[in-house]
């Protein structure tokens, strides 16, 4: 598979620039080898590596961000007297610790995740006040004036730069990527969110086919949506600010561009823009608005709130000012800034009006941000920061109205607790409420899966729409070429989050915020005029292009493609940062630069006239430790690209030595190695390339829920649910990825002997047959460990529940038999054997809690209450651990581990690396299996109807390698789109392999069977696939019930298994029973074994009566006698649909027949 | 290939000629018989041959990372050298201890004590820590050692070297200990796949390999070599002499008709004809170790044996749960 890929615009030429004649140079030279540039994607991981966006985010919050907010609001002072203030000096986080009896103690993660703490750290500040009468000022330093969590790993975290052996000692697996929080003991991941960009302009129609240009703007004050659309010819201003649409000559002529001339001219010259104008400006003359003062009236009669705010200048022009297109700066008045930005709102709105190619898609990456946990923190840090300062005012006015009183201490008016509580609640519920902002967002942060080492790393990659799922609309749903690179086309969920939830690429990259000024003043030293020194008539010249600057325009330049060209060579050569995107917009004749947060990017190797500046010498000093890869981006060998600048390249996914230098010279960048276009999940399953697409999303969502090693420190760790896998292995047929992330450490799965046949019924659909010997051997064997909490309460008055030794009677045995699991301490001891209805923790409670204090209680006051195990009958399980701590309200918590060792059994769920998942079907005696010449008996037998309509070549050639790979004791590898760079092995060398030793080359072999010891007519399909074991056992939900708890309501049976619920009979299922003619079943069904109830009906008026128990008869209330009385069986809920009915009014009458 | 036509019985006189026999590996052949028998033999041998495996763990003491049923699991696994399990008792049977499976007549008691204390070296737990009450019955790695100790039947070599280092039962650190008793019993490998003795028993159907000599003679000296090349395993030779291409092992097909395909691709069909014997078959043994492979096939024998004459003296009227005789033992 060779392209190259060419983004949406082409690549920008300059005119002046002739062509190069084409030389016959290329003829003659050498053919040389394409440079193994493989290297370079671990020690990009290494720098840059996985979940590095999340914590790259975090610590810009805590090393930049937090300081620029406290700045921000670095004095308070009371409102009658401003000489009592208290200031923020200077503000920083220090380290984990937590505060026990007034000393603060380091803490540790994996503390806090067995003491279902939060673990975070003091923000601290030196704070400076006025005191006393006289006002002295007082400074008190390391102020704590919170506690804020700390994402693992990041620079505020006790595991930042630690290697191995310390990370062992401080209990933590060191393929543990962080980027995580740990919020009452609980994980949680701030989710990456996804929305569209800030401070840009949008080119749009809305529900009602309208043309509109929106913008979002986003400042540290506000946050506001500015939109103008046009409507019957005629263009306004939509804000929320204003009761009605303002015409927009009306807005132009209130921020003081009275001349209709000037913004014919500040839109552009061409007469087809004024056509499209005009109708406005005849609006505007026809409500007889001329000058700026006319306008500011105008507006002000639709203000939607009048009456409140600065009442000197007027209303709207706050609005104006403050609120309208909110990024762009208003300094001393100077409005013509807003007006410019306007007018090129005009101009690309008519644009779009004029050529369709200009509307601006939504969904494309580029116009996509990314929120990260860093910047949502901060948004939920300064208000809560601003919540704590006006609490603070508050008290400092009532204290300093006082006159007279004595002198206090300000500091002490400082509560910690607004920001402490504040975040910690946030981060613990996912809700993140903004009042400032009025932002109401929920699932913000959710908990961090451990069921699988890829669960938790493709938690961290995720990415979750601002919109919600159950909308139908397929645009923001659809594979976008834009995404190439960036964001992984696998992995997505199935149902109604598809393609709305995404996940990033290997080599994906979220950006954080870059200081604007000094490049602000690079461009004016490049060449960019200042916009206000420009008339309407200059803007728009030809041959020149405007220059944004995140969204803000900067002005203008007559040289654009050599000022991207000069601002790329300097970002190369490490004098800007390595994010800073250029992007030269042929249609919009614009020049964006974005030095923004939240834009995806990615490395990509420069090339010069399609030869890359990366040699083979580069290489060898990477492999040999002398270079490393920020040293190949100080020396201009690669470059980061976010999407937007990627229209400006033409990206090769390999070398094309064997094309001549005519058509390679417009290549201007080559990918690393193409199989990083897919995320950390999707890089997994072997050879995807070769797959059915849907093949690769599926597994993509079950690699997620296979069984195997999650941590190194999993058997320390005290999740409330863990599966294991006894005898995890690492894929025969692996891929580079596997490598690149660890999952070779922490494999999920295990290498099984498939054969491809028939086999009596049992495989049918998607079932697997399963032999007997090798699940004896430990194929598919699992540990599942669950966690149990007690909690030993505390009561008014100071009593709480006790936990007592087990009883015994006078001869020493139990006094019951379910306390057999504990030991003399009151708890289960660990190691033994714990069944159904056993007692793990002995408690006993008062009887009374609100018992007058101080009295001593003895044995007859306390009930008891014990903590009972629910579990499976027959099963053995196994107490794993008893972990004793103190939570932060200081009561004892036990916590209890409760392991289950599993065999897999019928019913069981497996799937391969291909989304071709399956149950066991049947469990078959190994001598009653298919057996070869060499004695190779396969573990499992596949249906081969699973590969025609599923088309999932890439397992069929993971067979072929897995095959290989065990003959001649090598790994085989099959990387996405590896086979041109050797990544993956070619289906070719993988069939040399196996003929070299002795096999078929296509992976036949001829088996006996089993049972009669004929060989099989055919040749079978067989050799080795690594399968996984999923979540879903037979012992999680297998239910049956014959009697049980009924709803008190319908008196029906409770719905669920987790509640001993009935069995369902859904509308399918009466469907069939009816069409089978099975009515007796469903009289059963929904009659006898669900509600049934015994009612007295009267045979003359027909309503229900009752039945008297004490004269034994039964009575119409209606008729006032029980003459009439007919006894008949109804359901429960029928009767109660008839009591409702009576009491709304309506009267059911029953007619009776003879039965 | 075709099937024998079914519905007569007759009787048959088979052969055997033993080609190789080692303690742990035997190749056989087995002829003037039928499918029928062979896949008999081969069933008994994978799963009705008693071996004695570990099967009742109590762990008095594990601070191993490893759990305690990972543990027991792994302790079941380790064949055990069970040359006396022909003649001990099934446990569900044995009278001596009624049916509790403790008595030296149905079961082997051993006991494993181990614990890393001074160093920061891990400590291996193998199998060579197991002690045994009875010396017939240990793991199959302790009595090989204990055989090279005795200066015994095999010389030194690095492989014996690295055989005597046991089995890997789990790893201990600094501080952590391993304490059990464990109880093995007689069994089979149809209840459990510790119980079975054959890492793998095998046959296939001897190969009858005709050349055509006059379409031979056809080809060119490098053809003749690309038509020995095409097949994956190395069947076919030519004759350094004669410049004939001639069988070298005839065992070596593995019935893919490569070169088959191979001469018909050459335009000439027919120039070799490879046909199953229905009634000639060779046999390949591998054992765990836990018996040797004679025994294995003797007791595989006996074992059949044994089922016939149930089937052979049962009346007309009574049923076949005489089948099982052979398992009572004693």
């Amino acid at each position: 598979m060779e392209r190259t890929e060419e983004e949406e615009a082409p690549a920008a030429k300059d005119p002046n620039a002739s062509l190069p004649s084409p030389t016959y140079r290329s003829l003659a030279a050498p053919v040389t080898k394409p440079v193994d540039k493989f290297a370079l994607l671990p020690a990009f991981l290494k720098v840059r590596g996985l979940v590095k966006e999340h914590i790259d985010s975090f610590n810009y919050f805590i090393t930049k961000g937090i300081r620029n907010i406290v700045k921000a609001n670095n004095r308070i002072e009371a409102r009658n007297n401003p000489s009592i203030f208290l200031r923020y000096n200077s503000v920083r986080v220090g380290v984990p610790s937590v505060q026990v009896q007034y000393i603060a103690e380091k803490i540790t993660p994996h503390f806090c995740r067995l003491t279902d703490r939060t673990y975070s750290a003091p923000v601290l500040a030196d704070i400076e006040y006025t005191v006393g009468k006289q006002y002295e000022l007082k400074r008190k330093p390391n102020f704590i004036i919170g506690y804020l969590p700390i994402m693992l790993r990041s620079h505020a975290c006790v595991l930042n730069g630690k290697d191995e052996a310390e990370l062992a000692r401080y209990g933590e697996c060191p393929l543990d990527p962080g980027g995580y929080f740990i919020v009452k003991g609980t994980e949680k991941v701030i989710l990456i969110q996804e929305q569209l960009s800030k401070n840009r302009i949008i080119i749009d129609t809305d529900s009602k086919g309208r043309v509109i240009a929106s913008v979002t703007s986003s400042t540290h004050e506000i946050k506001s949506k500015t939109v103008i659309f046009m409507e019957k010819e005629k263009i306004y201003l939509q804000l929320n600010q204003f009761t009605k649409p303002i015409p927009i000559i009306v807005v132009m002529k209130a921020m003081g561009m009275e001349s209709d001339q000037e913004v014919a001219q500040m839109v552009g010259r061409d007469p087809r823009y004024g056509d499209l104008l005009y109708p406005s400006i005849q609006e505007c003359a026809f409500e007889r608005i001329y000058t700026q003062k006319q306008a500011l009236q105008y507006m002000d009669d639709k203000v939607m709130y009048p009456g409140a705010g600065n009442q000197k200048e007027g209303r709207s022009k706050s609005i104006l000012r403050d609120v309208f297109v909110a990024h762009v700066p208003v300094e001393s008045g100077n409005f013509r800034p807003k007006c410019i930005y306007t007018a090129v709102m005009l101009r690309r709105m008519m644009d779009a009006i004029l050529n369709a190619d200009t509307f601006d898609d939504k969904d494309y990456v580029g116009n996509k941000r990314l929120e990260l946990s860093g910047q949502l923190i901060s948004l939920l840090f300064e208000d809560l920061f601003k919540t704590m300062n006006s609490n603070a005012v508050e008290l400092m006015n009532k204290t300093s109205e006082k006159i007279h009183s004595s002198p206090l201490d300000l500091s002490l008016h400082i509560k910690e607790n607004i920001i402490t509580h504040g975040l910690e609640r946030a981060i613990s519920t996912g809700n993140w409420d903004i009042k400032r902002f009025r932002m109401h967002r929920k699932g913000v942060s959710q908990v961090l899966s451990r069921l699988s080492y890829m669960a938790s790393l493709g938690y961290m990659t995720r990415i979750t729409p601002q919109f919600e799922k159950t909308r139908k609309t397929s645009g923001p749903r659809a594979l976008q070429p834009s995404q190439w690179g960036m964001l992984c086309p696998c992995d997505t969920p199935e149902g109604e989050a598809c393609g709305l939830t995404k996940n990033l690429a290997l080599l994906t990259h979220v950006t954080t915020d870059q200081e604007e000024g000094p490049l602000m003043n690079l461009c004016y030293s490049l060449g960019v005029e200042d916009l206000s020194l420009l008339s309407g008539e200059e803007i728009h010249a030809s041959g020149s292009f405007l220059v944004m600057f995140n969204g803000l325009i900067l002005g203008k330049h007559r040289q654009p493609q050599r000022f991207a060209n000069a601002m790329r060579k300097l970002r190369r050569s490490g004098i800007i940062g390595e994010f800073v995107s250029i992007f030269v917009n042929e249609k919009q004749h614009c020049i964006h630069i974005a030095s923004d947060g939240g834009r995806v990017c990615r490395p990509l190797i420069i090339a010069d006239k399609g030869i890359p500046r990366v040699k083979e010498h580069h290489m060898k000093q990477l492999r040999d430790g002398i270079r490393s890869f920020d040293d190949f981006l100080r020396d201009g060998l690669i470059e980061y690209l976010d999407v937007n600048e990627e229209n400006n390249a033409l990206i090769a996914l390999y070398e094309h030595e064997d094309q001549d230098d005519v058509q390679r010279s417009s290549i201007t960048h080559i990918e690393i190695e193409p199989l990083t276009i897919l995320g950390v999940v999707a890089g997994l399953i072997p050879y995807p390339h070769h797959n059915q697409s849907p093949r690769n999303t599926y597994q993509c969502a079950m690699g997620k829920q296979a069984m195997g090693n999650i941590a190194y420190n999993q058997l320390f760790r005290a999740d409330s649910l863990l599966y294991l896998l006894v005898y995890a292995q690492r894929p025969l047929l692996t891929t580079k990825t596997i490598e690149l992330v660890g999952y070779d450490k922490l494999g999920a799965g295990q290498n099984a002997t498939v054969a491809v046949m028939s086999y009596s019924g049992y495989d049918i659909e998607d079932a697997i047959v399963m032999n007997k010997s090798s699940l004896d051997r430990g194929f598919g064997r699992c540990i599942a460990m669950k966690k149990y909490t007690v909690t030993k309460e505390k009561y008014e008055g100071g009593y709480s529940d006790r936990i007592v030794k087990p009883q015994r009677d006078k001869d020493g045995a139990l006094l019951k038999q379910n306390m057999r699991a504990l030991d003399e301490d009151g708890f289960a001891a660990p190691g033994l054997i714990i069944r159904n209805h056993d007692i793990y923790v002995n408690k006993q409670t008062p009887r009374n809690t609100k018992r007058d204090s101080g009295a001593h209680l003895t044995d007859r006051d306390y009930k008891d209450s014990p903590a009972v195990y629910k579990g499976v009958d027959g099963e053995t399980t196994v107490v794993d651990r008893v972990m004793l701590c103190s939570d932060t309200d200081e009561k004892l918590i036990i916590k209890c581990i409760i392991r289950h060792t599993r065999r897999p059994e019928v019913g069981d769920k497996f799937s391969s690396r291909h989304g071709q998942k399956g149950v066991c079907g049947t469990i078959v005696q190994q001598e009653d299996f298919p057996f070869s010449e060499r004695g190779i008996c396969p573990d499992l037998i596949m249906n081969p109807h699973g590969f025609p309509s599923r088309m999932t070549i890439g397992k069929m050639i993971e067979l072929l390698g897995g095959k290989a790979g065990v003959s001649c004791g090598q790994f085989h590898y099959g990387s996405a789109f590896g086979e041109p760079s050797g990544n993956a092995d070619k289906v070719e060398d993988i069939s040399r392999t196996l003929v070299k030793h002795g096999f078929s080359y296509n992976g036949k072999d001829l088996l006996y069977s089993g049972i009669l010891g004929h060989p099989c007519q055919a040749y079978v399909f067989m050799g080795p696939i690594y399968y996984q074991k999923l979540k879903h056992m037979v012992l999680d939900k297998m239910h049956a019930r014959a009697s049980g708890p009924r709803v008190l309501l319908t008196r029906q049976p409770t719905e669920g298994r987790s509640r001993d619920g009935g069995l369902r009979l859904g509308e399918m299922e009466r469907d069939c029973l009816i069409a089978y003619g099975a009515s007796m079943l469903i009289f059963e069904r929904l009659l006898i074994s669900s509600d049934p109830y015994q009612v007295q009906v009267c045979r003359k008026c027909g309503l229900l009566g009752y039945y008297n128990h004490k004269l034994k008869a039964s009575y119409c209330s209606m008729c006032k006698n029980g003459e009439n009385m007919a006894k008949m069986r109804m359901p429960y809920a029928c009767k109660l649909l008839f009591q409702e009915l009576q009491a709304m009014n309506v009267v059911p009458r029953l007619k009776l027949t003879e039965g | 290939m075709e099937r024998a036509a079914g519905g007569v019985s007759y009787q048959r006189f088979p052969r055997v000629r033993i080609r190789e026999l080692k303690d742990d590996y035997a190749k056989f052949e087995l002829r003037d018989t039928d499918a029928s028998m062979a896949n008999a033999l081969r069933r008994v041998m994978i799963a009705e041959v008693p071996t004695v495996a570990i099967d009742l763990v109590e762990i008095e003491v594990n601070s191993s990372v490893l759990n305690d049923e990972f543990i027991a699991h792994r302790l079941g696994l380790i064949p055990l050298t069970s040359a006396a399990a022909m003649a001990m008792r099934f446990s569900r049977d044995c009278d001596a201890c009624d049916g509790d499976g403790s008595c030296e007549y149905c079961s082997v008691e051993f006991h494993l004590a181990a614990r890393a204390t001074d160093s920061d070296q891990t400590l291996e737990v193998t199998s060579n820590d197991l002690r045994s009450t009875d010396p017939k019955v240990c793991p199959v790695d302790q009595a090989r050692a204990y055989q090279h100790a005795l200066g015994g039947t095999e010389p030194f070599d690095t492989a014996a070297a690295a055989d005597q280092r046991g089995i890997l039962i789990v790893k201990l650190r600094r501080g952590q200990e391993l304490r059990l008793r464990a109880i093995a019993r007689k069994g089979i490998g149809k209840d459990h796949a510790k119980w079975s003795p054959a890492a793998t028993v095998t046959f296939m159907y001897e190969p009858e390999i005709r050349i055509n000599e006059e379409l031979m003679e056809t080809l060119t000296l490098e053809e003749k070599r690309n038509l020995v090349e095409s097949s994956p395993t190395k069947v076919f030779n030519i004759d350094p002499n004669t410049q004939q291409v001639v069988v070298e092992d005839a065992e070596a097909y593995t019935y893919d008709d490569e070169v088959i395909k191979k001469a018909d691709a050459m335009g000439k069909p027919g120039l070799i004809e490879i046909n199953a014997k229905e009634d000639s078959f060779i046999f390949t043994v591998e054992t765990t170790g836990a018996i040797t492979a004679y025994e294995l096939i003797m007791n595989a024998i006996t074992v059949l044996r044994q089922k016939l004459d149930a089937v052979r003296l049962q009346d007309d009227d009574a049923d076949l749960g005489e089948l099982g005789a052979h398992l009572v033992g004693g």
